[in-house]
C-alpha cells in the first residue's frame, strides 16, 4: 500500500524528517537528490534516528554511533561506547555492547511529481 | 556487521576527510584494502579505528592524535613523506606509492 508522507521539496539534499504511516514510524532520508525511507528506531537501544546524523549514504545513531546504510538498513558500525571514569559506567557501557544491533528496515519509496509516497 | 561494508563505509568517511586537506587513498588498491580490514578489526576491538601501523599508549590523549585519517596531526611530517605513515593516503599527485618511503620525524626535523 502506497502512502502519501510528504512533498520532495519538505527536504533538502543531505536532510532528515519523521513522518508516520500506518501507525509506524519512517524517517525519509534525501541522499544526493534522491529520497530512501527507513525505520525511526535504531537497530541497537531504538533511539530516533533523525536526531543522529546522515553523511552521505550512512546514518549514525546519536546515542551510541551505531551506523548504518540506508539504502539498505545494514548496520554499518556497532554502538561505540566511551569509557567512563566510574566502575558503575564502565559496566553499564559493557552491558550495552552486549545488545546486539540489527539491521533496520527500509521502505520503498515512490515519487509522483513532487508528492513522496512509501510502500508500507 | 559485515566486515566488507564496514571497509566500504569507512573508505566513504575517509575520502570525505582527506580530500579536502590534498590526499587521496593509495593507488595500490591491495594495501588499502589490507590496512581498512586492520582499521576494521582496531575498531571492533576499540571501539576506535586507530592508525593499524601505530602502537597504542596508555595515554588517550596520545592515542587520539593517531585516528585515522591522523593527517592533520602529523601534517609536516606526512607532507615531507607524501603519504601517510601507513602508506593508506598518499598526495593527490602521486602515481607510483612504491618510491614513496617511511622517514623518522626525527630524521625529517632535523
Amino acid at each position: 500500500m502506497l502512502i502519501e508522507v510528504g512533498k520532495k521539496n519538505e527536504l533538502l539534499p543531505g536532510g532528515m524528517k519523521v513522518v508516520e504511516a500506518s501507525g509506524k514510524e519512517i524517517v525519509l532520508c534525501n541522499y544526493e537528490g534522491k529520497i530512501f525511507a527507513i525505520d525511526r528506531r535504531c537497530g541497537h537501544m531504538n533511539a530516533p534516528l533523525e536526531k543522529g546524523t546522515l553523511e552521505g549514504y550512512i546514518v549514525t545513531c546519536p546515542m551510541h554511533n551505531a551506523q548504518f546504510d540506508l539504502t539498505t538498513g545494514e548496520v554499518l558500525s556497532d554502538p561505540i561506547l566511551r569509557p567512563r571514569p566510574s566502575d558503575f559506567m564502565r559496566w553499564f557501557g559493557m552491558l550495552m555492547a552486549n545488545i546486539k544491533t540489527h539491521n533496520i528496515k527500509t521502505y520503498p519509496v515512490k515519487i509522483d511529481g513532487e508528492t513522496i509516497k512509501v510502500e508500507i | 556487521m559485515n566486515i566488507e561494508s564496514r571497509k566500504k563505509a569507512l573508505k566513504f568517511l575517509y575520502q570525505r576527510v582527506v580530500d579536502p586537506l590534498g590526499y587521496k587513498f593509495s593507488p595500490d588498491e591491495d594495501l588499502v584494502d589490507f590496512l581498512l580490514e586492520q582499521e576494521v578489526k582496531l575498531e571492533q576491538k576499540h571501539g576506535i579505528p586507530f592508525c593499524p601501523c601505530q602502537g597504542l599508549s596508555k595515554d588517550r590523549e596520545e592515542n587520539m592524535r593517531i585516528v585515522c585519517p591522523c593527517i592533520p596531526f602529523h601534517r609536516e611530517h606526512f607532507d615531507a613523506m607524501k603519504r601517510c605513515w601507513c602508506g593508506l593516503f598518499v598526495h593527490k599527485d602521486v602515481t607510483n606509492p612504491d618510491e614513496l618511503k617511511q622517514i623518522s620525524v626525527h630524521e625529517i626535523k632535523k
